[in-house]
């Protein structure tokens, strides 16, 4: 078997009532027989091998989650086909349920008023898991992570982390080949999500678990996904790896030079007059290139350079030249900003069309 | 192994009810203002009349019947279509579905325990007291087993038509109305409130002929009736149970079936 989800062509439809305004509204809708069609999913199709990490993003109300719902068996696609370890997902769920680990970042699946460990001993005797194997998994969660302690702690008095953490460790009980988080990191501070994504990450190592991962944070993504799937209103828009996304908006990288000794003292004309210098400087040498230019809140001029079109450093040398540069940083195109233009574009042909 | 998730969700049931003491207490509290109310009420209902007995029972007959109803109620009443709307509205339902157990087993045994506790914890002090104060009115012998088999009967008929109304929230997204109904219709057919006895003929009858009257009435006639029921009588009640149960637990599982389909997750 060379995928363990396989996607392809795959729709969702929702059928909702046509909601009137008002009190009167409401009235009518008690009758009304008026439905619309949304399409929540449309078209999608994949294929995922074992043992990746595939960051499944899109704005709010992308599909993200419909997909994923699909993929677990709770909804049916209504066009399409899904198999998820070569099993239709939504036939035999319960049965499929043994092979697959979910964790949603809002709700938990353990018992709210008892001891993790409780919750932990319970899914061992549902997913059916011997003794050997509980052990093991427990002895590997406690030499990557501080579980113990929390192993007698109620769900219900645990911090938003600890509760993520435990959800997750719980998900990956029973082994499965495949992982749905999704948004696993939500509302997290810097240091547990940093935790998590080490957990996930070595957890996909340690087991070669396939982990499907929702997230709006783009250190998840940075930090654990060699691939990524972007959705949005429903259509793919973009699957490859980081490496492409990048690419795929140009080879993008930002210039950042310091003209002055204290360019953070001067005043905002004099900031503008400096970028004004540096800009005529550039055009005259590049004509036929294009350039971004800006200044930053400390005084720096920015400039955004393709370097597709024109190498960085010929930018840097001709400026040399001409004027004393008393500094100079260089930024790689963030994945955050090229997310961030892949979803505006989306949103631009939108009202394009 | 089935069985072995079937003792696993049971075992962290009755942990979950031992976390929540005090609305053991709370609920035995409640049952307590029910009875005193219920046993003012049925006090006029006697005094009203010139008889000593009603429908041929007198009013010890009554209040014993009450009693041991109502303690019955608070082991066997589990809010299961509360807690399903719940879980739906929320859509927290995701996560049960996606346990390798049947979403109705899952329920089924997850509130098991929480029944088992609820027995020990007022339905054996109830009849206790009972016996002590009447002075041995409940007939202890084969009848008690076969209450302890009817009542779990009940328990499972009483589940299997919560389900099936649980089940209709997939549809409505809110239960509020359908559920009061439930409770309402199912705690009177089942002589829960009333006993049958007081039921007109025609009524009495009719609520014969649905699954009800086996949840609260046939139990509970195992105590109140015990020495003058019958053997055969007595399989026969506990084999008419056990008919419904399997009627009305496929009744469900097809009805929850056919509804999966509309699964609308609510949510994130």
């Amino acid at each position: 078997m060379e995928y363990v989800i396989e996607l392809k062509n795959v729709d969702k439809e929702f059928k909702v009532l046509n909601r009137h305004e008002g009190l009167k509204g409401s009235f009518q809708d008690l009758f009304s027989r008026d439905y619309k069609i949304i399409k929540a999913v449309n078209d999608v199709s994949m294929n995922i091998k074992p043992g990746e990490i595939v960051g499944y993003l899109g704005p709010n109300g992308a599909g993200k989650s419909t997909t994923i719902k699909m993929m677990t068996g709770v909804l049916q696609p209504t066009r399409g086909e899904i198999l998820v370890n070569g099993k239709v997902p939504y036939k035999n769920r319960t049965a499929n349920a043994q092979n697959i680990g979910v964790v949603f970042g809002q709700r938990s699946q353990l018992w709210w008023s008892l001891p993790l460990i409780e919750s932990f001993k319970l899914l061992k005797d549902i997913y059916n898991i011997s003794d050997k194997d509980y052990k093991d998994m427990l002895t590997l969660y406690e030499s990557l992570v501080d579980i113990k302690e929390l192993y007698s702690k109620p769900v219900r008095q645990m911090s938003l982390g600890q509760r993520t953490l435990s959800d997750i460790l719980a998900a990956f009980l029973h082994n499965p080949p495949i992982v749905f988080l999704d948004e696993p990191t939500i509302g997290l501070d810097v240091s547990m999500k940093a935790k998590i994504r080490n957990l996930i990450k070595a957890l996909n190592k340690e087991k070669n678990t396939t982990v499907i991962l929702t997230t709006h944070d783009m250190g998840d993504v940075d930090a654990l996904c060699e691939r990524i799937v972007i959705i949005d209103k429903g259509t793919m828009l973009y699957d490859n790896d980081i490496e492409h996304l990048r690419s795929f908006f140009g080879a993008y990288r930002t210039l950042l030079i310091k003209t002055k000794k204290h360019p953070e003292e001067l005043t905002d004309d004099e900031k503008k007059a400096e970028l004004d210098n540096v800009e005529a400087i550039v055009k005259e040498a590049f004509a036929d290139k294009e350039f971004t230019f800006s200044s930053t809140d400390e005084g720096w001029c920015s400039i955004l350079i393709d370097e597709s079109q024109v190498r960085l450093m010929k930018v840097l040398n001709h400026i040399q030249e001409k004027i004393k540069v008393y500094d100079v940083r260089l930024e790689e195109i963030s994945t955050e900003s090229v997310i961030r233009k892949i979803y505006e574009d989306a949103e631009n042909m939108k009202k394009a069309n | 192994m089935r069985i072995k998730s079937w003792i696993a969700l049971t075992r962290v049931s009755i942990m979950d009810f031992m976390q929540f003491r005090l609305s053991a207490f709370v609920m035995l509290i409640g049952n307590i203002i029910y009875l005193i109310v219920i046993y003012n009420l049925w006090k006029a209902i006697y005094a009203s009349v010139d008889n000593a007995t009603i429908n041929g029972m007198s009013f010890n007959d009554t209040m014993i019947y009450l009693v041991l109803a109502s303690a019955q109620f608070t082991f066997m009443e589990a809010y299961l279509v509360w807690m399903m709307s719940r879980s739906i509205q929320s859509g927290k339902i995701v996560l049960d579905l996606l346990k390798p157990v049947p979403y109705s087993q899952y329920l089924l045994f997850g509130l098991e325990g929480g029944n088992i506790c609820a027995f020990v914890v007022t339905f054996i002090p109830t009849f206790i007291i009972v016996e002590i104060i009447t002075k041995g009115y409940i007939h202890l012998g084969i009848n008690t087993l076969f209450y302890l088999v009817a009542a779990t009967l009940g328990m499972l008929i009483n589940f299997a038509i919560d389900f099936f109304v649980g089940t209709i929230c997939l549809y409505t997204q809110s239960t509020w109305g359908i559920n009061i109904m439930k409770e309402v219709v199912v705690l009177f057919l089942s002589g829960a409130t009333v006993p049958l006895a007081f039921f007109p003929e025609t009524l009495r009858k009719i609520v014969m002929f649905f699954p009800f009257h086996a949840i609260y009435n046939t139990p509970l006639t195992f105590l109140t009736k015990g020495p003058e029921l019958s053997l055969a009588e007595s399989f026969i009640m506990v084999g008419e149970q056990a008919a419904w149960v399997i009627v009305l637990i496929l009744i469900g599982k097809i009805f929850w079936k056919l509804s999966e389909r509309v699964i609308t997750v609510n949510g994130g």
